[in-house]
């Protein structure tokens, strides 16, 4: 029964993980939190739930399609509002301000969609593997491998890429970039689009293994905070080992302790996080948490 | 092939320049020379794109790029090797050599110009792997330098390159500029250390209270006696 508890909070900490990295990585390179990065996640699941019910599209071959979209959501958010607010005023005005485009997101999925749970729910949600004792659902482990497969090809990209070289540099120095002929302006909207595009493939993967509503915008945008917190800003290790734990706790106290303390829990590994180590256990690769 | 006119620059309200003009012409290495605040750094910024002038003209090679940006001045072949070095520091040294290639789109010749840097820089060779923030004082300046190199710039302007070095780097460092001015590149050098400045230079400027208050050849000015008392400490 354990190990059925410790699959089942690796799975959720894989959403976890996906969830938080674009947000991990607007902060690290931006400075920027984005409060509404959790609607962002919410944009990404219902745009599977539309895809599947009027197109009878896979959630899974959506995906591409719904982090496409998102990206160039992303990059015009950045290039519009986000980059006219640093601009004219401060950062703390684009907490505020993304803080309402939220709210605004939210009332209009509720609009749109109505308050009501919504789930994905393509063909094959109902199967199984079983493990031994342990039994998975077939979408949460497509949901785990779609956070892993991503996680990795985003810290590939960081790493080995020129864009991805790029994006480093601009956060470790931004005017030394600038001198080199790098378009900060750019890669600032290059980086919060690939934000969007992966809060929004974590909305699908999401979709696939739980139900949403609206209101739950504001549960992964903290989630993301507490993730990159534990983990450490600005990089995709830091967002997986951050979530992973995070979904463990998760699953582990809500199973020995009671159903109603995960979120008390979760908070007090936040504080003593703050406490212990306010970098996070693998923050340090970017200027975020220097 | 640079012409300046007049610039204007303040920061919220303290003026920085007020009426700065200077040339630089093919092949030539200028100095410009000035105590602290007179707006030496201010000046090349601004030439180099990463500050907007308030007022006056910018022309580089017959063009004018007064509102041009960084990434707008890189590919036209101005490169400012900027004051305090700005290195990457979570970057290896070949990391930071590739970002200053960043406009030079073709890999073979990206490669090829970090092994020109690494002959001309033995040492960044040896320490290819390193991380640019865990390297001495010179060993980043020298990277500095060879970053601002690897764009190929018709004109290097070097802020303050002496700055924390030790003597000897020193020395190694002006004769390096020298070796690199003899390939065709025209240098523009901010500089406090004013003796070593207006013996590699050809021509140099004083500035004065974001003013352009002289223009002489160096070999004149190092004769000069206002200047052996303003700058040389003679």
């Amino acid at each position: 029964m354990t190990m059925q508890t410790l699959v089942d909070g690796l799975v959720l900490g894989g959403l976890f993980s996906l969830s938080a990295v674009g947000f991990s990585l607007l902060f690290g390179v931006l400075g920027v939190v984005n409060l509404s990065h959790g609607a962002f996640v919410l944009i990404g699941g219902y745009a599977a739930y539309t895809l599947h019910e009027k197109l009878g599209l896979d959630p899974l071959l959506a995906l591409p399609v719904i982090m496409l979209g998102m990206f160039c959501l992303g990059y015009a958010f950045q290039r519009s509002v986000i980059q006219w607010a640093t601009k004219r005023a401060s950062l703390l005005a684009s907490m505020l301000l993304t803080y309402g485009f939220a709210l605004m997101i939210r009332n209009a999925l509720v609009l749109i969609y109505s308050p009501d749970f919504k789930s994905v729910t393509p063909a094959y949600a109902f199967d199984s593997l079983s493990f031994g004792e342990v039994t998975v659902g077939l979408t949460r482990v497509a949901a785990l491998l779609v956070s892993i497969v991503l996680l990795a090809a985003l810290a590939a990209t960081l790493r080995y890429s020129s864009i991805g070289r790029t994006i480093r540099a601009t956060a470790q120095q931004e005017q030394a970039a600038a001198l080199c002929g790098v378009n900060i302006r750019h890669v600032f909207a290059l980086t919060s689009g690939l934000s969007a595009a992966f809060a929004g493939a974590a909305g699908v993967a999401i979709g696939l293994v739980m139900p949403f509503s609206p209101p739950d915008e504001t549960l992964w945008t903290v989630n993301a905070f507490v993730v990159v917190t534990l983990g450490g800003i600005g990089s995709p290790a830091g967002a997986l080992v951050g979530g992973l734990i995070l979904g463990v706790v998760n699953t582990m106290t809500a199973q020995l302790i009671g159903a109603a303390f995960p979120n008390a829990m979760m908070f007090l590994l936040l504080v003593l996080m703050l406490v212990v180590r306010p970098a996070g256990l693998l923050g340090n690769s970017f200027k975020g948490s220097r | 092939m640079l012409e300046v006119a007049k610039l204007h620059y303040a920061y919220a309200g303290a003026v920085a320049v007020s009426d700065v003009s200077l040339t630089v012409a093919e092949g030539e290495i200028v100095a410009l020379l000035g105590a602290n605040g007179a707006g030496k750094s201010t000046t090349v910024r601004m030439i180099a794109g990463a500050l907007q002038p308030q007022g006056g003209s910018i022309r580089f090679e017959g063009q004018d790029v007064t509102r041009a940006e960084c990434h707008e001045m890189v590919p036209r072949g101005v490169a400012l090797c900027p004051e305090g070095r700005l290195i990457m520091p979570q970057m290896s040294v070949l990391e930071n050599l590739l970002m200053g290639g960043y406009t030079q789109r073709d890999p073979a010749r990206r490669r090829e110009a970090i092994e020109e840097m690494f002959a001309l820089f033995p040492r960044l060779a040896e320490r290819r792997n390193q991380l640019g923030g865990l390297m001495s004082g010179g060993e980043q300046q020298m990277l500095a330098i060879a970053r601002a190199l690897m764009s190929k710039p018709r004109l290097l302007i070097l802020d303050e390159p002496s700055l924390g070095l030790a003597p000897k780097l020193v020395a190694e460092m002006f004769q390096l500029l020298k070796r690199v001015n003899e390939t065709g590149t025209a240098i523009l050098l901010v500089e406090q250390n004013a003796r070593q400045a207006l013996r590699v230079s050809h021509r140099a400027y004083v500035l004065e209270k974001g003013q352009t208050v002289r223009e002489d050849r160096s070999s004149n000015l190092i004769d000069d006696d206002a200047i052996r008392a303003a700058f040389l400490g003679i």
